[in-house]
């Protein structure tokens, strides 16, 4: 009996460890640093200027405003290659004001004291030739309105009051001499109004006049691919700014031209207001026009594009009193890499699979076709899955997968690790009240879990749904959100309803919801508990078996409206909602754009007579907000932001080589020539590893490849995990985004596996794996053997990429008999009645306890 | 004056600068061109578009449909466009068509088969193999048959039953060419279902919905396929190529040739049918190298897959197009010269159907007009004799390989017999040996289905769908009478009609596993108790 009572006792105790949960907090983020942070540059550019206005009075006296003392910075301008943001940042300028909703090309147009940044050809140096100096007419502009002004009235020809502005350039038509006849440019000259031209002069020689969008250099075409890079950008109230500018080489701007040659600038001019003339008397329009000073407030938006006063817009950039002001920042470009030879005659040899490798396969080709010992490597993108399936059919040498795969052949497959990268939560989210981009943002597994559960209601379209009246419109309203993320706007976006993922089976899909499920707060979300908020799992998601390798669209709600476009197209609102698409590329396009793949839109087609879904509008800068899953290469080549992600309560990890050789490290090899798996559970008690890592795997069959094609394969794992692991953006090298897979330190295991798994898919024949064999002969002898479970979580964080610590690579032996994965069972009400079950038990064994105890003294009494 | 010298100084020094560019390792040099049109065939475009950056061409493509690619081209706001159908000169809404004066020419690129995608579930399974005929199509893209358990659909399948439910056709809301190539098929072959229907004959680009119909218009192929693949898919079926379905693991109709074969639109399939395509040969015509199909629809070869067709490139061929510049036309020309030979190569594991070599070498004729508008294009080389192509026979420039490789139809996919029981949409090849009539085992080939041969019920409790012989529960009587062809255990087409699983029995079994689970915890317990309470009674008793 006492026995009974003793274990009844310690029932308790674990019960109440349970309930309670006294896991200890370990708190604070990991710094959001890049995956690959580039060493600290020598070039850059930094230079400081006093910007004045000035105004001659009708007395001849001359009144200056305060003068803002501006500098300028610039992180990087050697070597650049085409498409590369640089980030520029600057302070003291004069606050803008009615910022507009995307500060690109002409739309920035309507702002005030904007800071105009814009790639030049030529350098500002009064020492070099003409044709290599810059000029108004070598700065690159994707419209007309941001060069030249058409037939303006004399109220909007400020210029011809410019203070600075030389004699014919005050002329009623002016910018190109001679001035182009009616026939070429018939809008231009048309008395009594005003026209300036500032011609484009190409890298060819040629002159476009700028005089309509017909007399514009090709890339200036209306929609084209590449939205414009040059902007007004929008300077703080405290004066100060910054901006990733994208510079384009002469392959993407072949008019602009610049290359490794042709030397380039990155002009910034802050608008300080135009410089004015002694005004007539009376004052003329002109003048007047020109001592304008603003109508809008500093810190103010202009969304509705209001006019502004052209005296302190960006429009007048090239007038002389602006110009002047002018920061140059000399930029040269690197050699291109070399490029393989389109008349090869080597037919490519194909490599099916991840996507999540796309990013190094670019770099890693070249290295390949440019050697005529060497093969012609090709990776096709496609979905894990049918990459698994090429290979085992034959249709392709091998496949580039991140995970185990069934094998539906009878040949052994082999996986060699090739390289360790990943996926991220990307996002561009805007502070509110023009405060610039936010940097820091966090995720815990149940929020992502309402993402792509579409438990958030989106809009008023989707109030309606069943079942989730009272949870918030979007996550920007979700108390768990904003606890998180404080000082986010709290105006809720459609887009804020979704996380914009894949369509396809993926094992970046299969790991993210395996994280999920090892996280309790989501699980119970997922079985229909609330969040402390009263946020409750749309029901058709309800105790939907996780992990998924392929995120089905279980809703089926279609909103009841009045919208007759919506009548007439009758639509799963959440579906159109999630959007998902078919790769990460298009994922991370739409991040980098700003244009959510949100389908809501429901319009008029004039042009057919119907009535239409489609996607909705990009996003406006300074309220942007949105969420995309991207491969890490994706990330770290288009500049996106990575979402830290929770590990333990209250520790957030984001993707940098430290939490990536941190998961690393957690891999667990089954057997010889299979995959590491990284279990989440592991990476959770590890609390360091960023839960995004995944290891991509070239697996191919070791038996029945032909052994050209297994040479090939061969090949191919030894030079990309050798010379493909140097860190660089040349032909062959690893780019960023990417851990190294290095011989020494945490990444040491999976360098030996691949050279093992390479041997033998070039032997093709799968040689008898002792189970008492490590895993390989170089590393891991001695210690360790027998201990599977290596601790290497140092509470310090110690740098396991550098690999200095021999603890931090823990060797496995391969288990003796790998055991089938076992499938989860579980049911809600027979979890949740168990513990209440055994708990009614211990309660019923104290209960008879108790009255065995009293009962005979009560008896004795009565 | 001074001013025209400095201009000739600036332009004599940058010729300079060009000149004296020492050449870097490739000799080319490229400049990055643009395109948008058609998201038929922009999956496989985007592959060719990562491939050539390893030769260091940069090439954007962004889809849209095949409308807004021609629009774009002839605004002269792309370098290319790609699109399913020539220029209509005057389009079914009486909007202007045309290139807008911009000089171009036709470039088939690749071909691939319309494939119709569908969600239908038999008590929780997805129907897998269903087939259809034209006619059967067209009168559910017309709301003429408006339910799966139509006796059409029926007799197209053998006589396999499907469940009473509504059919909801999704079509493509934006102008696309993948409707412009089915509506010219239904117009073609079915003209008195679909002109009625569409009031007035000829193909669209916009599909006509019908108000109060079921049918969903949804912007893309993407869209289109997240709509059917979707939970409440179930009963959808949609035009898309048949990458997409691929893309997803998701079945395709199996449709009717003329043969009296149900096939499924795979490369081999694909290529048969368009051996029949005549391609306009008149050089002088704008539309030259454009598709005619009506051979293809009627294709007689067991093998042919009715609705298949070619996607074109429309690359500006002027000598002064505004946007056009050697760099760019080079580009243009060694992204074709790809395409068209080393990138057919993954034209099938892609769900696209490689182009023969005599379409291939039309096309290299095409790409010659860049070199024309520009001398100093250089094409040497760039010939169908260094071309990766893989339907090319060297002796016989003529003949499309990949159409006489292509594996036979198996017999359970004849009118009349089956339906087999092989799923669609992983696009197999099928068996490669031809020939394979056999009536036991038409598994072969199917490496996704479990071990072949295994249907005899030996899963056991398994559902009515397993066993050929099933007894419909409605009417009591034996079903699906031939069975003879079907082995395999991927019987999907079911004769009963399930309408989805019963969350009814779930539910009961749990609340049962409960309460015994309840029995099972307290009854020892309580037993025990229950013989203490009465042993105490006893030892009281004693003092």
């Amino acid at each position: 009996m006492r026995r009974g009572i003793g274990a009844v006792g310690a029932l308790l105790v674990v019960l109440a460890g349970l309930t309670v949960g006294t896991v200890p907090q370990q708190a604070g983020a990991s710094p959001a640093e890049p995956v690959h942070r580039a060493a600290a540059k020598k070039d850059g550019f930094t230079e400081t200027k006093t910007l004045t206005r000035q105004f001659v009075q009708p007395d001849g006296s001359t009144y200056s405003f305060p003068s803002h003392t501006v500098t300028v910075t610039a992180d990087q301008t050697e070597n650049l290659r085409g498409r590369q943001r640089i980030h520029i940042t600057w302070k003291g300028a004069q606050p803008s004001g009615g910022r507009a909703s995307n500060p690109y090309g002409e739309n920035g147009l309507n702002q005030e004291y904007p800071v105009v940044i814009m790639q030049c050809r030529g350098t500002d140096d009064p020492s070099l030739p003409v044709a290599k100096q810059l000029r108004p007419q070598t700065c690159w502009t994707a419209s007309v309105a941001q060069r030249s002004q058409i037939t303006r009235s004399e109220s909007e020809a400020a210029w011809t009051a410019d203070l600075d502005a030389a004699p014919e350039d005050k002329e009623r038509v002016s910018g190109v001499d001679p001035f182009p006849t009616a026939e070429e440019c018939p809008t231009a000259d048309i008395a009594p109004y005003y026209t300036r031209l500032t011609p484009f002069v190409a890298a060819n020689g040629t002159t476009y006049p700028a005089c309509d969008a017909d007399h514009m250099p090709p890339e200036a075409a209306v929609g084209a691919a590449f939205p414009p890079s040059e902007l007004a950008a929008f300077t703080d109230t405290d004066g100060t700014g910054s901006v990733q500018f994208e510079v384009r080489s002469d392959v993407e701007n072949e008019s602009l031209g610049c290359n490794t040659k042709t030397a380039c600038s990155i002009v910034v001019i802050p608008i300080a207001g135009l410089s004015c003339d002694r005004p007539a008397d009376p004052m003329s329009r002109a003048d007047q026009a020109c001592r304008k000073g603003g109508r809008f407030t500093p810190g103010s938006s202009n969304f509705a594009n209001d006019g502004v006063d052209q005296a302190v817009s960006p429009a007048l950039w090239w007038s002389a009193s602006n110009w002047k002001n002018r920061f140059s920042i000399p930029i040269t470009f690197g050699l291109p890499p070399d490029a393989c030879d389109v008349l090869d005659p080597r037919a490519p040899t194909g490599f099916y699979g991840s996507e999540l490798l796309a990013q190094a396969a670019l770099q890693w080709s070249p290295a390949y076709c440019l050697r005529k010992d060497r093969f012609k490597f090709q990776l096709n993108q496609i979905s894990d899955e049918a990459g698994w399936n090429n290979m085992e059919a034959g249709i392709g040498v091998a496949a580039e997968v991140s995970s185990e795969h069934d094998r539906r052949g009878t040949d052994p497959v082999g996986y060699a690790p090739t390289a360790v990268t990943g996926f991220s939560i990307g996002y561009q989210i805007d502070k509110p009240d023009n405060a610039g981009e936010f940097t820091n943002l966090r995720l815990n597994a149940r929020l992502i879990l309402k993402l792509l559960s579409q438990s958030y209601v989106g809009s008023d379209l989707g109030r309606g749904h069943p079942g989730m009246v009272h949870n918030p419109v979007a996550i920007m309203n979700d108390p768990e959100f904003v606890a998180l993320n404080p000082g986010l706007s709290e105006i809720s976006q459609e887009v804020g309803a979704t996380v914009l993922s894949l369509s396809n089976s993926s094992d970046v899909i299969q790991q993210l919801t395996d994280y999920i499920t090892q996280d309790r707060d989501a699980v119970d979300f997922l079985h229909g508990k609330k969040d402390p908020w009263g946020m409750v799992i749309n029901p058709e998601y309800e105790n939907l078996d996780l992990p998924v390798a392929l995120w089905p669209l279980l809703d089926s709600y279609i909103p009841e409206t009045e919208s007759d476009c919506r009548q007439k197209n009758p639509s799963v609102y959440f579906n159109d909602l999630a959007a998902p698409v078919t790769t990460m590329r298009k994922i991370a396009e739409a991040l980098l754009d700003a244009w959510p793949n949100v389908q809501t839109r429901c319009d008029f087609d004039p042009s057919t007579g119907l009535y239409k879904l489609g996607r909705i509008d990009r996003q406006s800068f300074g309220s942007r907000f949105m969420l995309g899953i991207v491969s890490l290469g994706d990330a770290a080549r288009y500049g996106l932001r990575s979402a830290a992600l929770e590990t333990k309560p209250g520790r957030y990890v984001a993707p940098n080589d430290r939490s990536l050789g941190a998961a690393v490290a957690l891999g667990r090899q089954s057997a010889k020539y299979q995959p590491f798996a990284i279990d989440q559970a592991d990476l959770r008690k590890a609390g360091n590893a960023y839960p995004g890592a995944m290891i991509v795997y070239t697996a191919a069959r070791l038996q029945n490849l032909p052994q050209e094609d297994a040479d090939k394969v061969a090949d191919f794992i030894r030079i990309a995990t050798t010379e493909g692991q140097r860190r660089g953006s040349g032909n062959g090298e690893l780019p960023e985004g990417f851990l190294p897979i290095e011989k020494k330190g945490v990444t040491a295991e999976l360098y030996d596996s691949a050279q093992d798994v390479a041997d033998a898919i070039e032997a093709q024949q799968e040689p008898k794996s002792h189970p008492t064999d490590g895993p390989s002969d170089d590393t891991g002898s001695g210690d360790g053997v027998d201990s599977p479970v290596t601790p290497i979580d140092p509470p310090a964080d110690p740098e396991p990429s550098t690999g200095q610590d021999p603890s931090a690579t823990p060797s496995v032996p391969p288990a003796a008999t790998p055991m089938p994965a076992t499938e989860p069972v579980g049911s809600t009400l027979a979890g949740g009645l168990l513990p209440m079950l055994i708990l009614l038990g211990a309660i019923g064994c104290v209960v008879a306890t108790a009255l065995r105890l009293t009962l005979p003294v009560l008896r004795r009494r009565g | 004056m001074i001013r025209g010298v400095r201009a000739l100084i600036a332009f004599a020094l940058s010729l300079a600068c060009i000149a004296v560019l020492p050449g870097t390792a490739s000799a080319t040099v490229y400049a990055q061109i643009e395109g948008t049109g058609s998201t038929w065939s922009e999956l496989i475009v985007q592959q060719w578009i990562a491939d050539v950056d390893a030769n260091g061409m940069k090439v954007v493509y962004t889809g849209g449909g095949s409308t807004k690619g021609r629009k774009d081209f002839s605004q002269d706001s792309t370098d290319f466009a790609i699109s399913e159908i020539p220029y209509q000169g005057t389009d079914e809404r009486g909007q202007a068509d045309t290139a807008n004066g911009r000089e171009f020419a036709y470039l088939p690129i690749v071909a691939g088969g319309t494939a119709f995608t569908y969600q239908l579930k038999v008590g929780n399974e997805l129907v897998r193999n269903l087939r259809l005929s034209g006619e059967t199509i067209a009168e559910i893209f017309t709301n003429q048959i408006t339910s799966w358990d139509d006796p059409a659909i029926s007799k197209d399948n053998n006589g396999r039953k499907f469940p009473k439910l509504p059919i909801t056709p999704v079509v493509r809301s934006d102008g696309s060419g993948t409707t412009a190539q089915f509506t010219t098929w239904m117009d073609h072959e079915y003209p008195s279902i679909w002109r009625p229907y569409f009031g007035q004959s000829g193909l669209t680009s916009y599909y006509p919905k019908k108000n109060g119909t079921r049918m969903i218009s949804q912007a893309g192929s993407d869209q289109v396929m997240n709509t059917i693949k979707g939970f409440s898919g179930n009963g959808m079926i949609g035009y898309v190529e048949y990458s997409y379905p691929i893309n997803a693991d998701y079945p395709v109709v199996k449709v009717l040739n003329k043969a009296g074969y149900y096939v499924e639109p795979t490369q081999y399939n694909t290529a048969v049918a368009l051996t029949k395509a005549k391609i306009n040969q008149d050089k002088t015509s704008q539309l030259y190298l454009t598709q005619i199909l009506d051979g293809v629809y009627t294709n007689p070869d067991p093998r042919a897959y009715p609705i298949s067709s070619y996607s074109y490139m429309i690359i500006p061929t002027g000598a002064d197009d505004p946007r056009m510049s050697t760099a760019k036309r080079q580009t243009l020309a060694d992204f074709m010269y790809y395409s068209l030979c080393s990138g057919q190569t993954k034209a099938g594991p892609y769900g696209y159907s490689p182009l023969p070599l005599n379409l291939v070498q039309a096309g290299f004729d095409q790409i010659a007009k860049l070199e024309k508008a520009d001398p100093d294009v250089d094409l040497t080389d760039r010939d169908v004799t260094s071309c990766n192509n893989p339907t090319f026979d060297g002796k016989h420039l003529d003949k499309n390989l990949l159409a006489e490789i292509a594996p036979q139809s198996e017999a359970c996919d004849k009118v009349g017999e089956g339906p087999c029981g092989t799923e669609t949409g992983n696009n197999d090849p099928g068996a490669p040996g031809d020939g394979d009539t056999g009536t036991g085992d038409t598994g072969t080939g199917d490496t996704s289905s479990g071990g072949p041969g295994d249907g005899t019920g030996s899963d056991g409790g398994g559902g009515p769908g397993d066993a050929p012989t099933a007894i419909d529960p409605d009417t009591g009587l034996p079903v699906g009478g031939d069975t003879s062809a079907t082995g395999g255990d991927a019987i999907y087409a079911n004769p009963t009609t399930l309408v989805s699983d019963r969350t009814m029995d779930t539910e009961a079994f749990g609340w049962l596993a409960a309460l015994e689970l309840l029995a099972l915890v307290l009854v020892p317990g309580l037993f025990v108790a229950a013989l203490r309470r009465r042993r105490p009674a006893r030892t009281g008793g004693r003092p």
